[in-house]
């Protein structure tokens, strides 16, 4: 075990990985020397050499593309995209090959790729270094979407995305990089996709959420003596329905948090699910607290991201219904 | 002009392959207008530069083709193959998910067609990567059409190809239409001539000539193993037919090459044969007619055989299917 923050938890799981398999190679922007630009792969050019971590030239549609050539090929490509901000320019790739090649091939090629990328705001990067479009890629069948809240998370999770044989859109919340450390086991684990984990237990509402509101909803939970259930969804595609309609079954309130705006986002996929699964427990409306449906505001980003207010109003209102 | 090391059943076999790519172009055709086949793409035209790729390809080359590989796709994997994709038959790879000439075959290093313009071309640079990393033999051969020049794709791929020194070769189809939007129109630059902007050498062919575009192909895929940097082929072609069964090309163009004109590469090749007397009169019509039975007799035995079922829609969507899948599943009526 060793003390780490989640930066050097996916360094430690990236340098676990390239030691294992010599088919996993790492791609991207300034990600050689340079150790990427949040220092995800600090040190593994050095260790690894110039084949393997493999600094490109500036595109994502070059980055992701090159990438779904080597899976096919055979090997186990872990591109990184700068800011999921720029990803845009691969998205013909990401949504018509890498989600469909699959599917379309009937299994003759298969993807076995994840693309990492830092989500959402925390740094103060205005419009286009800050965004939260998960719901782009939890939309798109073919993808499987994890996102992990904390540095054991991390590493356990990225290790199981790298031997899935699946397309993995492995989302990292920059606001989380440096700001939280747990003990990381130093060798070779996983924390299994598909399951969500039930981080505080109550009875009186069940709070949803993942990714880089995970450790916020944690605190007002706890802060504000709340018997509540919460749920760390890990991954958004497929999302672990037990666990979510299992706990609402008890509690009878939901509430969904994410940094994400509302209109058409993951929040509204769990609530239609708990309200096709669950409505006979129901004993509240659902409710959502989310990122606000506009781009992301350079200097109002506070008023943008979901905080204790919202959080603990949305609580009161379904404990109160 | 038949070089020395063409033999005379390269000219043979290359004839061959013209004749039953033309001879099923057609038979495809007539078969959509009767309502049998729901969409097809016409590759007439195109035959001498797609005998020319089949044949200067080997077993180890990966080849990525387009959608309009009809004869390339039948030298590198079959008639059988191919046809049992085109009328989504249940004997095709793909249990029918995509539309016909979307062939995709790993066992025989063939990459997976995709219908988006360009949308291949970095996949096949990443297989050229993982090719020279995994000291695999043999390069890669990527098709695509003039139109696809426009793409990102094709500029991110001839870059990033160059960059990392990747055995790969490109080859345009350049048939000098994108459905109604001429090759002029798409560039005003030479396509051979883009290879210069990053750096590795661009030929322009003759496409319609199969003894200078199999010869030129040859030499590339040669080259590109020796010199460890890709190379772009500008294969002029002419599209002889519509973009599609949907197209009408009569609004935009006036069709300057017809079927039997001297410039339709199946005359051309036909004239050389003559000409060499590699062929008489006689050989060359009972080679039409055997071929002429073969496409009837298969094209009838594919077209009635059983389609995939509604069991298989949810197959190979993931590993492993998630709960919403298995309930879709049932849900299907
Ligand atoms: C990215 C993209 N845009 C538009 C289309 C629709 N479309 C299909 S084929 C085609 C023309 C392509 O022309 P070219 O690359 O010259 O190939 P050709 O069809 O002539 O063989 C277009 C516009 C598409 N499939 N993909
Ligand atoms: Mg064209």
């Amino acid at each position: 075990m060793t003390e780490m923050n989640m930066v050097k938890a996916l360094n430690n799981a990236l340098d676990t990985m390239l030691d294992k398999d010599k088919s996993v190679i790492l791609i991207g922007e300034d990600i050689a020397k340079d150790g990427g630009v949040f220092r995800v792969t600090d040190g593994l050019y050095a260790k690894y050499g110039d084949e393997r971590v493999v600094s490109t030239p500036l595109s994502e549609l070059g980055i992701v593309g090159m990438s779904i050539g080597m899976a096919m090929d055979g090997l186990r490509p872990i591109p990184e995209i700068q800011f999921l901000d720029f990803i845009y320019t691969a998205m013909d790739q990401i949504v018509s090959q890498m989600a469909k090649i699959r599917y379309r091939t009937n299994g003759d090629y298969i993807l076995p790729m994840v693309l990492r990328t830092p989500y959402g705001g925390g740094v103060s990067g205005g419009p286009y270094h800050s965004q939260s479009s998960e719901a782009y890629f939890a939309h798109t069948a073919g993808l499987v979407v994890v996102t992990p809240s904390n540095p054991y998370d991390a590493k356990g999770l990225l290790i199981s995305s790298i031997e899935s044989n699946d397309p993995v859109m492995f989302l990292e919340p920059k606001r989380l990089y440096y700001s939280i450390k747990n003990d990381v086991p130093d060798n070779y684990y996983k924390v299994e996709i598909g399951k969500a984990k039930r981080i505080l237990e109550g009875d009186d509402v069940t709070l949803i959420t993942y990714g880089p509101m995970v450790p916020l909803v944690k605190s007002v939970v706890q802060k504000n003596n709340i018997n509540a259930d919460v749920i760390d969804l890990i991954t958004l595609n497929p999302f672990d329905k037990d666990t979510v309609i299992n706990s609402v079954k008890r509690t009878g309130r939901a509430v969904i948090v994410h940094e994400a705006p509302k209109m058409f986002g993951v929040g509204a996929e769990i609530s239609a699910t708990i309200a096709e699964k669950a409505i006979d427990y129901l004993q509240a409306p659902i409710l959502r607290v989310t990122g606000m449906d506009i781009p992301v505001p350079f200097i109002l980003e506070d008023y943008y991201v979901p905080n204790e207010k919202r959080i603990m109003n949305a609580i009161n209102k379904v404990i109160n219904y | 002009m038949i070089e020395e090391d063409i033999s005379k059943d390269d000219i043979i076999n290359a004839y061959r392959n013209v004749i039953l790519e033309r001879t099923l172009d057609k038979k495809l055709l007539g078969i959509n207008r009767q309502g049998f086949l729901p969409f097809y793409i016409p590759n007439m035209g195109h035959e001498a530069l797609h005998a020319a790729i089949g044949m200067a390809l080997r077993d180890i080359d990966f080849f990525y083709p387009y959608y309009r590989d009809l004869g390339s796709d039948i030298a590198r994997v079959g008639l059988d193959f191919v046809l049992a994709q085109m009328f989504s038959t249940e004997k095709d790879n793909e249990l029918g998910r995509d539309m016909p000439l979307h062939i995709s075959n790993k066992a025989k290093n063939v990459g997976p067609v995709i219908t988006t313009v360009g949308g291949h071309l970095m996949a096949a640079t990443g297989v050229a990567y993982s090719h020279k990393y995994q000291k695999k033999p043999g390069i890669v051969v990527a098709t695509f059409g003039d139109g696809a020049t426009s793409t990102p794709d094709f500029h991110v791929a001839m870059n990033f190809s160059a960059v990392y020194s990747l055995p790969i070769l490109f080859i345009c189809e350049n048939n000098q239409w994108a459905i109604s939007y001429p090759v002029e129109d798409q560039t005003k630059v030479e396509i051979s001539k883009k290879a210069e902007a990053y750096g590795f050498t661009g030929i322009k062919i003759d496409g319609n000539n199969f003894v200078e575009a199999y010869h030129a192909i040859k030499n590339a895929i040669l080259n590109v193993e020796k010199g460890s940097m890709p190379i772009l082929i500008d294969a002029v072609t002419y599209r002889m037919g519509p973009h599609t069964t949907a197209d009408d090309p009569n609004k935009y163009r006036k069709t300057i090459i017809n079927e039997g004109d001297p410039l339709d590469p199946l005359t051309i090749i036909e004239n050389d044969i003559k000409r060499m007397k590699i062929l008489n009169d006689e050989e060359i019509s009972n080679i039409k007619n055997e071929i002429n039975d073969t496409v009837s007799k298969e094209v009838e035995r594919y077209e009635k055989m059983n389609k995939p079922g509604k069991e298989t829609l949810f197959k190979n969507i993931y590993e492993n299917d998630p709960w919403y899948i298995t309930e879709e599943r049932g849900e299907i009526q």
